[in-house]
């Protein structure tokens, strides 16, 4: 029982729950207030893009999944949206590299910053879908545009963090 | 290896069910959710005001870098808004008691009666599809779902959801707030004039209810004789209220009275102004002048007592056929520089027990 606990704690993805509280509350204390053009960076999504680059397709949709639905506890919108947003977010980052073999840091970059700017276009089509309607419009091109910037800035760090947060052996269910 | 894929494939499966579940369960309003988020919420308390104090100077730095010159020509407009207002608030004030004492000795409700929670806005929302803010304030402090919400302005929205020490409020901008409101409309009927009485004639409060009710065809003319403490024609009512001291008087028709026309308030989101379609769709868009007030209209099922002042028609849209208008309204409060709020602690029945 001890020895599976720590195991558990030791996991990759216990810290992956770690870092994806500091990377939530960077998002609902920074990066709600500094909004470039009145549009909030999504930190979350471009967390998650990150991983999905360096990792697989099922990785990246797991990070989504688990960061969505932490994010979902922090909003007021239905708990879920964020996770299957996010999901596919991650596991996109991951498709998109799929067919290199090294790619190179730029299209790295680029992976990150286009399935982030994605997440912004699936969030209210989701929300639509689920009869939370209102929000699609011209503003999804600015957030989506605001996002696809703010990823190209900052994946550069995420990348390294998500490396480390997701190097380890140990899987979900060992 | 394959063994592993597995185990991520299923644990896929696993959250993306568990998100539908979710998603379901919430969308019916299931205290499972508010529970987890609550539960959550105290984890992730601690963390965010960590994070909070160390990101303040960053945050700062941005706010003066973006910010600097419009606080800046803005205290200066607002230094001369405030020498034009003070006069005028006076005024102001003595009109609100008086309207207050009338209403509380008619029996009607007043925001005067309801109790009020101060709070600070100390977070936005982190996304860019919902309106909300953070503030201060929770449920220890009486706060429930379902409260209305002011600034000094008027209304800003209502609590969406309550933790210990927190809350969550949905902007009146955001495309899922609703409430009932009534537009006040001016009516172009020419009032009667009376010419001037001598002081010692000067009619009282009951006097000028009769003579109203014996020119026009308005319905309410009744005196308030039941009202128990108050006395027909002892009120002390100032000179330039009621008629008296050799000034003309106007007495209205109840045609010449405000036209109230009831409809619903729906937020569209930042940056674009609320509309209001009506409830009655025989509404004609003649009758409705730009500039006229919005307040809400009250009622035992609506989301914020009568008579909160949210805004001003800014323009009226008319439509083809028997849809009524669709008014634009320009709010009163500025929803992108929210700082301190007042919530009143007036639950609406539709979000008892929440």
């Amino acid at each position: 029982m001890f020895e599976r606990l720590l195991r558990l704690i030791a996991s990759r993805w216990f810290r992956l729950v770690l870092v994806v509280f500091i990377v939530l509350s960077l998002q609902t204390t920074l990066f709600s207030e500094v909004r470039p053009f009145g549009y909030a960076i999504q930190l979350v999504a471009i967390f998650v893009a990150s991983a999905g680059s360096v990792h697989d397709v099922r990785t990246g949709a797991i990070v989504g999944l688990v960061s969505g639905l932490m994010f979902d506890a922090v909003l007021a919108t239905p708990l879920g949206i964020s996770a299957l947003v996010l999901g596919a977010v991650g596991a996109g980052a991951a498709l998109m590299l799929r067919s290199f073999r090294d790619p190179p840091w730029w299209l790295r970059l680029l992976a990150v910053s286009v399935a982030a700017a994605c997440g912004e276009l699936l969030m209210p089509l989701t929300q639509a879908v689920v009869g939370q309607g209102g929000w699609l419009g011209l503003r999804v091109i600015s957030a989506m545009s605001v996002t696809f910037i703010g990823a190209l800035l900052i994946a550069s760090l995420f990348i390294p963090v998500t490396r480390w947060t997701l190097r380890e052996k140990v899987l979900l269910g060992n | 290896m394959a063994k592993n894929r597995t185990n991520l494939t299923r644990a896929i499966a696993l959250l993306a069910l568990a998100s539908v579940f979710f998603i379901t369960l919430d969308l019916s309003d299931s205290a499972v959710t508010s529970r987890m988020r609550r539960v959550f919420g105290t984890v992730f308390s601690p963390i965010e005001n960590v994070s909070r104090v160390v990101t303040r100077p960053l945050s700062g730095a941005w706010k003066a870098f973006r910010e600097y010159d419009d606080v800046v020509d803005e205290n200066d407009r607002l230094k001369e808004e405030v020498a034009l207002q003070e006069g005028a608030a006076v005024a102001a004030a003595a009109s609100v008691r008086l309207a207050q004492e009338l209403l509380a000795l008619n029996g009607l409700p007043t925001l005067a009666g309801i109790n009020s929670v101060t709070a600070q806005v100390i977070g936005e929302t982190p996304t860019n599809y919902s309106q909300i803010v953070e503030i201060n304030q929770g449920s220890s402090s009486g706060i429930k779902v379902g409260m209305p919400v002011l600034n000094a302005a008027g209304l800003i929205g209502k609590v969406t959801e309550v933790f210990g020490d927190r809350a969550l409020v949905m902007l009146i901008s955001d495309p899922d707030y609703a409430l009932s409101v009534k537009v006040v409309t001016k009516s172009s009927r020419t009032p009667i004039t009376l010419p001037p009485l001598p002081t010692e004639d000067a009619p009282t409060v009951d006097s000028v209810l009769e003579t109203n009710d014996t020119s026009s065809t308005s319905s309410s003319t009744s005196t308030t004789t039941t009202i128990f403490g108050f006395t027909p024609s002892a009120t002390t009512v100032p000179a330039d209220v009621v008629a008296g001291a050799g000034s003309k008087i106007n007495v209205p028709l109840a045609g010449q009275l405000a036209v109230r026309e009831t409809g619903i308030l729906e937020g569209r989101g930042p940056g674009t102004r609320p509309i209001v379609r009506f409830l009655d769709a025989t509404t004609r868009a003649a009758a409705i002048e730009v500039g006229a007030p919005v307040v809400s209209s009250g009622g035992s099922r609506s989301l914020a007592p009568p008579d909160v002042v949210i805004g001003v028609v800014s323009r009226v849209i008319e439509r083809l056929g028997t849809a009524g208008p669709i008014l634009e309204i320009d709010l009163v409060a500025d929803l992108s520089n929210l700082s301190f709020l007042r919530i009143l602690l007036y639950q609406p029945i539709t979000e008892a027990g929440r």
